[in-house]
């Protein structure tokens, strides 16, 4: 058995087929053609791209009437795209001045094209080389085909692909659609990322998908068994029966459950005894905010900010962050928490410090709070943004990887300085943004009381926390296994972190993994946690969890916990935690 | 005729993909050429893969230059786009 991983959209699970669809383009043949043979070779290129254009115009017509808005538009692009002169006609030109093969023409065209996009700074309209990529991608199958090369296309594949697994380099808008309806199982591309058109039409039909895994061609043949497990991002290849049985089991669950759990979406999270609880939501992209709105997250409890500086040779400018923080501000009811830049570690920014070399891979390095204490000019526009963007909006600033008051000393006085200077350039901004922390290092944790009497909030990150505390290096396999967020350490942290935020009056929150996870929550609660802030897909889940939840009596049973001393039995306690008065 | 207008992109997404389909069919309507330029980049505004190229985020500064028989109308539509999004919603 193999086992692949890439990046998942959707939590589902899903057992099939493998249908390897070889685009075609994978091997590009090279050769001279011959002077007389020149009109014949532009001929076959025409006809490739009149095949192309004769194919997309079929599925635009035939589009199914609930098929997303924006996909005639997609289409209409690529239309487009096929017939202006830098695809359909220049590779012509090569042909016959340089005497070359069509696909070496059109590839030639294609790399610099593709090259000037991956040059253009704004991440939205860099993506666009997807798109050239598709259309390029598209009239080499053609070509292929009319080499007398048999890829298997999906044209040729059956009306139904129950329980089967569509396996592709990349998928584009109308490949998505002609699969519409043919009920396949899910699909896995070795291109794309989490904002790729793949990605972003697999969420809407509500397909499990496994994008960016590089090799997967190679990897997966027609007619492998695969499981595919989108919450962990794994394809499994040709798995054992046990295994098999395993997930056909989760796979069930996960549907009775996913119908079960839609019911909760305007229920209020409140305990049984009555205590309403606040869950919120972690996001990354701007579309992540459909998925908070219709589980009902009560808001942003943290907005990751990297994903705007990675993948581009130059951090964004002040108006460019000031622009997507506006986007999320506006269209988020609630507090939205932003977390100022955590790169570093395994998070590389891949421009914005040319001059330094890339040895802050370390999680221990010079990362977040302290690379951007240590570089203003990257510091200062993203507070800068922010602080203009939150006239718009409840926005609240939370700075990672505290370690010393220092760190937080110094934060605190840039953000004086850009209220200053904002002040006197007359620029509208907010003055009053609530400033928070968040605690993932054992330092802060420890003295969480000093942080606390300086900040308006504290925001637990249990990931680094658990792998800091017990000093795991979680790039290294070999240590995974004292991953434990149970350790009688981490659980008395967190518990420390909870009552400093208490007793200085200011609320504490946890966005880590541990918030989304319904085996912690009654754990949480008893550690007197009151703020959630998890990944949209699981708010449901634990609203649930804390609907059927007591507060009383809990805040007894997970002292009990604590003060265990028999090893391995922490999880049994928990269960029992969690059996307790369910229903 | 020859005309010459200073616009400035005020969608969100700029002048992404969709936006770029659209001018290009709305510019296709015209006998007129039609140009984008951008300090020293310009793009035939028929042509999806130059506007694409041009790269342009909101609230960029464009020259826009329709010139032939129907000129004028082509600005008329040209600037009526990009001052309605495209038809975006911001």
């Amino acid at each position: 058995m193999l086992s692949l991983s890439g990046t998942g959209i959707g939590r589902g699970i899903a057992i099939g087929r493998a249908i390897v669809l070889d685009q075609g383009h994978n091997d590009i043949p090279c050769y001279r053609i011959s002077a007389t043979a020149l009109s014949g070779e532009i001929e076959r290129f025409n006809h490739a791209v009149d095949a192309v254009r004769a194919d997309l115009k079929r599925v635009q017509r035939n589009l199914p009437t609930d098929a997303p808005p924006e996909t005639s538009a997609f289409i209409d692009v690529h239309l487009l795209m096929l017939d202006d002169p830098v695809i359909s006609q220049q590779p012509v030109q090569t042909i016959q001045e340089q005497q070359q093969n069509a696909e070496w023409a059109l590839k030639s065209h294609a790399d610099t094209l593709i090259d000037f996009f991956e040059d253009i700074a704004d991440p939205y309209l860099r993506s666009k080389k997807n798109d050239v990529a598709q259309v390029v991608g598209r009239i080499m199958g053609e070509l292929a085909h009319s080499q007398g090369k048999q890829p298997s296309d999906l044209a040729t594949l059956g009306s139904s692909l129950a329980e089967q697994i569509i396996v592709a380099r990349d998928l584009t808008p109308a490949d998505t659609i002609m699969l519409r309806g043919r009920n396949m199982a899910a699909f896995v591309t070795s291109l794309g990322g989490p904002i790729s058109h793949t990605a972003i039409l697999a969420r809407s039909l509500g397909l499990p998908a496994i994008v960016g895994l590089h090799d997967v061609i190679d990897t997966i043949h027609n007619n492998d068994l695969l499981i595919v497990d989108a919450a962990t991002g794994t394809v499994l290849v040709a798995p054992d029966e046990p295994l098999l049985a395993q997930f056909r089991e989760l796979q069930q669950q996960h549907l009775r459950h996913q119908q079960r759990l839609t019911l909760l979406k305007s229920e209020k999270a409140v305990t049984q005894d009555g205590e309403a609880i606040t869950l919120l939501a972690n996001i990354e992209l701007p579309e992540d905010i459909e998925g908070l709105r219709s589980a009902g997250a009560a808001g942003v409890g943290l907005y990751r900010t990297e994903f705007l500086f990675m993948n581009r040779p130059k951090p964004p400018s002040e108006d460019e962050q000031y622009q997507a923080y506006c986007h999320v501000l506006r269209r988020v009811e609630g507090p939205v928490t932003i977390r100022t830049l955590d790169l570093g570690a395994d998070k590389q920014v891949d421009g914005g410090r040319p001059d330094r070399e890339t040895t802050a891979t370390s999680a221990l390095g010079l990362r977040a709070i302290r690379l951007c204490l240590s570089e203003p000019s990257l510091f200062k526009p993203q507070l800068r943004a922010i602080l203009r963007a939150a006239v718009h909006g409840d926005a609240q600033i939370m700075i990672p990887m505290l370690s010393s008051l220092r760190e937080l000393e110094q934060s605190l006085a840039l953000v004086g300085e850009v209220c200053a200077e904002l002040e006197r350039e007359a620029v509208a901004f907010n003055p009053k943004v609530p400033l928070g922390g968040m605690i993932e290092v054992p330092a802060a944790a420890v003295s969480a009381d000093l942080f606390a009497r300086k900040l308006d909030f504290l925001s637990i990150g249990t990931n680094d926390l658990i792998q800091y505390t017990l000093a795991i290096d979680r790039v290294d396999d070999s240590v995974n296994y004292l991953y434990d967020p149970l350790h009688p350490s981490v659980l008395r942290l967190i518990r420390t972190v909870i009552r400093a935020g208490h007793e200085a009056d200011i609320p504490v929150s946890m966005c880590g993994e541990m918030a989304g996870d319904p085996a912690f929550t009654r754990l949480l609660l008893g550690l007197g946690l009151r703020h959630f802030s998890m990944e949209p897909s699981q708010l449901l889940e634990i609203r649930q969890q804390v609907r059927q939840s007591t507060l009383a009596g809990l805040p007894r049973q997970v002292t009990d916990i604590l003060n265990c001393v028999e090893t391995g039995s922490l999880y049994d306690l928990v269960d029992q935690l969690n059996q307790t008065d369910s229903d | 005729m020859k005309l010459q207008r200073e616009l400035q992109i005020v969608n969100r997404l700029g002048l992404h993909a969709r936006a770029c389909a659209k001018l290009v069919k709305t510019a296709n309507q015209f006998e007129s050429d039609i140009v984008l330029r951008q300090n020293e980049h310009q793009a035939d505004a028929k042509s999806i893969m130059g506007l694409m190229m041009l790269a342009a985020t909101q609230g960029t500064r464009l020259t826009v230059i329709t010139s032939g028989a129907d000129a004028e109308d082509a600005m008329t539509q040209v600037q009526h786009l990009i001052n309605n999004r495209f038809e975006e919603d911001e």
